[in-house]
């Protein structure tokens, strides 16, 4: 049987209460350890300043003895006896034969004396209460066979003792609840900061992209982690407004060939037509849906660059190959628009590539390229090793792009050719853009004058 | 001009396989279809066929099972796979799975009935070729040279190969697609209509000086090698 869940209010749950009850555990078991090493040298030390009293006491009285003879002694003893109403200091001094002569115990006791000498015996106290309190004493042998015992009652010791353990029990009391209140309080700081956030995410979650983590300015880690989240958020925004962008303008640019084909299939369904001009038409609406699946597989193809799923298929690819198997390619194209097409690569280079998708992208390149150059100019791509990067250029004698426009051009769908007489999807460079960016590569379009140079770096192999 | 196949259409997709079977029926082969991967597997067990085609995604048994279990139990016979995904990854792991050729959705069916075709003639193929010949012309593969009529006929590397795969396909339908896969053997889209440059020089150089002209264009589909009819 599974044991039952059991539900906590969300404080106990909290992770910082907890771990403030754990701290407060260890310090309650250390400050008692220390507690008890107080209260044991306390009572360590009281039971010697009862030592040195009956020393003293002792010394004392021998001197006493010395001076006034057994008789003075005896006097001596029974006068302090006497002021001793609660019998704190106990005397007994006895004869050879053990006969009491003075002091204020009746006989001597019976427990025997520690290795040190001393001993320890219940007296009955003659205080507030008439209690039996334990008494430390110390026998002494004087001359002639008459011996004197001296003992103090621990009474006094045991009443500062407690007084200071009762002491040190509120101490810790005090201790253990401020620790409770304290963990209550930081863990509910932590715990408000923590909700606030999930508040936050939540809102995010519900919809509300423009929500951020309120910072509360002291830098600290919740600071970092909500500073860290709401720099997610702005990355996460930016690439939902890109796809948002990119939605629209696919909706746009596939709409449009969408309406036509299905206008041109209207006007086939309306009217009368021979076999010949159905035949036609049909082939028109063909080759209409083949442009637009060519526009849907670069956006894919885009896509797919941009989200970086294919680096798994990385290989090391001789770019220089590569540009020379383009530029063959397009030479009879080149040659028909007579453009002097020509590739200079140095051998044996290496980079790490999507061997089809840097094709594509070099072959978007040269496409341009030969689709902007006018009859009669040049097509150069380059391939060689510069530093740390290989490089790979394609330049051209066409228009170019003016400066403003060289970002720009980047984008989906942007044809700088307003009338789009060219044919084109305004995708091409686009694509580039997302292939440089999965091949590590930096692009950058410059002025070829006249014309336009694409320059793409991508780290070198080996 | 080419043996009429049998060919098993394993395909879920109801309305694209009718438009398939009858395509393919009005080319002149004989089509048995599958509906789900656990009939066509039995199919494709219990009976010949000259080639298949399999759809990648299916309910019961995927694709590409079907197509390993058949290549696990000795079975060769020439398999196109159609797929939604058309990432090359996804390609090549379908020609891993023993697929002979992939083909991504949508497709035109000129292109599927191209590549079909090549892949039957694939299937009887025997030893490896020497010699080539179509009408009057002829390719020596060993000493690397064209003769047409006789007459030496001096190719570029590239314009080789490219003749050689029309000749190796004589008679059948190759689409552009299929030469650039299979010439230059890139997979991408090229925007512009490369391939008809490429075979427009070729001509130049194959059919320009003789009557009979052995490179056919066939409208809406790509190019095709044999004597006009």
């Amino acid at each position: 049987m599974r044991p039952a869940k059991v539900s906590l209010p969300p404080l106990l749950r909290a992770t910082t209460f907890r771990l403030a009850l754990s701290y407060l555990g260890i310090f309650t078991v250390s400050a008692m350890a220390l507690l008890a090493l107080v209260s044991w040298s306390t009572s360590v030390f009281i039971e010697w300043q009862v030592q040195e009293t009956v020393e003293a006491e002792a010394t004392g009285l021998s001197e006493q003895y010395r001076e006034r003879g057994i008789q003075g002694l005896a006097e001596v003893i029974g006068g302090r006896a006497g002021q001793d109403q609660e019998r704190r200091t106990v005397y007994l001094l006895t004869a050879p034969d053990g006969g009491r002569v003075a002091g204020n115990l009746y006989g001597w006791p019976l427990d025997e004396p520690d290795a040190a000498g001393w001993m320890r015996f219940p007296v009955e106290h003659l205080g507030e209460a008439r209690l039996a309190t334990p008494v430390l004493g110390r026998a002494y042998d004087l001359p002639d066979g008459y011996r004197l015992l001296v003992g103090r009652s621990l009474h006094d010791a045991r009443r500062v003792k407690s007084a200071i353990n009762r002491a040190l029990g509120w101490g810790l009391a005090l201790t253990i609840l401020l620790g409770i209140a304290g963990g209550y309080f930081t863990s509910r700081h932590l715990l408000n900061r923590v909700e606030a956030m999930s508040r936050t995410a939540r809102r995010i979650f519900g919809g509300d992209m423009k929500s951020r983590m309120n910072l509360s300015g002291t830098g600290d880690e919740f600071d970092r982690l909500a500073a860290g989240f709401n720099e997610m958020m702005d990355e996460i925004e930016r690439l939902v407004e890109g796809m948002r962008a990119v939605t629209d303008n696919v909706a746009h640019d596939l709409r449009t060939p969408l309406n036509r084909l299905r206008s041109r299939i209207d006007m086939v369904l309306l009217g009368e037509h021979d076999a010949a001009t159905l035949r036609r038409t049909l082939e028109e609406t063909v080759a209409e849906a083949d442009e637009l699946l060519a526009t849907f597989s670069a956006l894919l193809a885009i896509g797919s660059a941009e989200s970086g799923q294919r680096l798994h298929a990385f290989e090391p690819v001789d770019p220089g190959r590569l540009a020379a198997d383009v530029v063959e390619l397009y030479e009879p194209l080149a040659e028909e628009k007579g453009i002097a097409i020509a590739c200079h690569a140095d051998p044996g280079l290496k980079v790490a590539a999507d061997r089809h998708l840097l094709v594509q992208a070099l072959a978007n390149l040269v496409d341009n390229a030969v689709k902007y150059t006018p009859d009669g100019g040049t097509v150069a791509v380059t391939v060689a090793r510069v530093g740390a990067e290989v490089e790979i250029t394609v330049a051209d004698s066409g228009p170019g792009v003016p400066e403003p426009a060289r970002e720009r051009v980047l984008d989906r769908f942007v044809r700088l050719d307003a009338t789009r007489s060219t044919p084109g999807n305004g995708l091409g460079l686009s694509l580039v853009k997302a292939v440089a960016r999965l091949h590590g590569a930096r692009l950058s379009l410059e002025d070829n004058a006249p014309g336009l140079r694409v320059r793409m770096r991508l780290p070198a192999v080996g | 001009m080419y043996a009429p196949m049998r060919i098993l259409l394993i395909e879920d997709d109801l309305e694209a396989a009718a438009y398939l079977a009858k395509g393919l029926r009005e080319a002149g082969h004989t089509v048995d279809h599958a509906g789900n991967g656990t009939d066509g597997l039995f199919l494709a067990t219990s009976e010949r066929y000259d080639s298949m085609i399999v759809d990648r995604m299916l309910p019961g048994l995927d694709g590409l099972a079907i197509i390993q279990a058949l290549r696990s139990s000795g079975n060769a016979t020439p398999v196109l796979i159609l797929s939604a995904l058309g990432k090359v990854d996804d390609r090549v792991r379908g020609l891993k799975a023993g697929g002979d050729d992939y083909l991504v959705k949508p497709y035109a069916f000129a292109e599927l009935l191209a590549r079909i075709e090549a892949l039957g003639r694939r299937g009887q193929a025997g030893q490896p070729e020497t010699r080539l010949k179509v009408e009057d012309l002829e390719m020596d593969l060993l000493g690397r040279s064209v003769r047409r009529a006789g007459r030496e006929i001096d190719l570029q590397p590239r314009e080789f190969r490219l003749l050689e795969y029309l000749m190796r396909h004589a008679g059948q339908v190759v689409t552009r697609t299929m030469l650039l896969e299979n010439v230059w053997e890139y997979h991408f889209d090229p925007q512009t209509n490369l391939i008809d440059v490429h075979i427009s020089r070729l001509r130049q150089k194959v059919d320009k000086d003789f009557e009979q002209q052995l490179i056919q264009t066939v409208r809406g589909a790509g190019y095709s090698l044999r004597a006009a009819r």
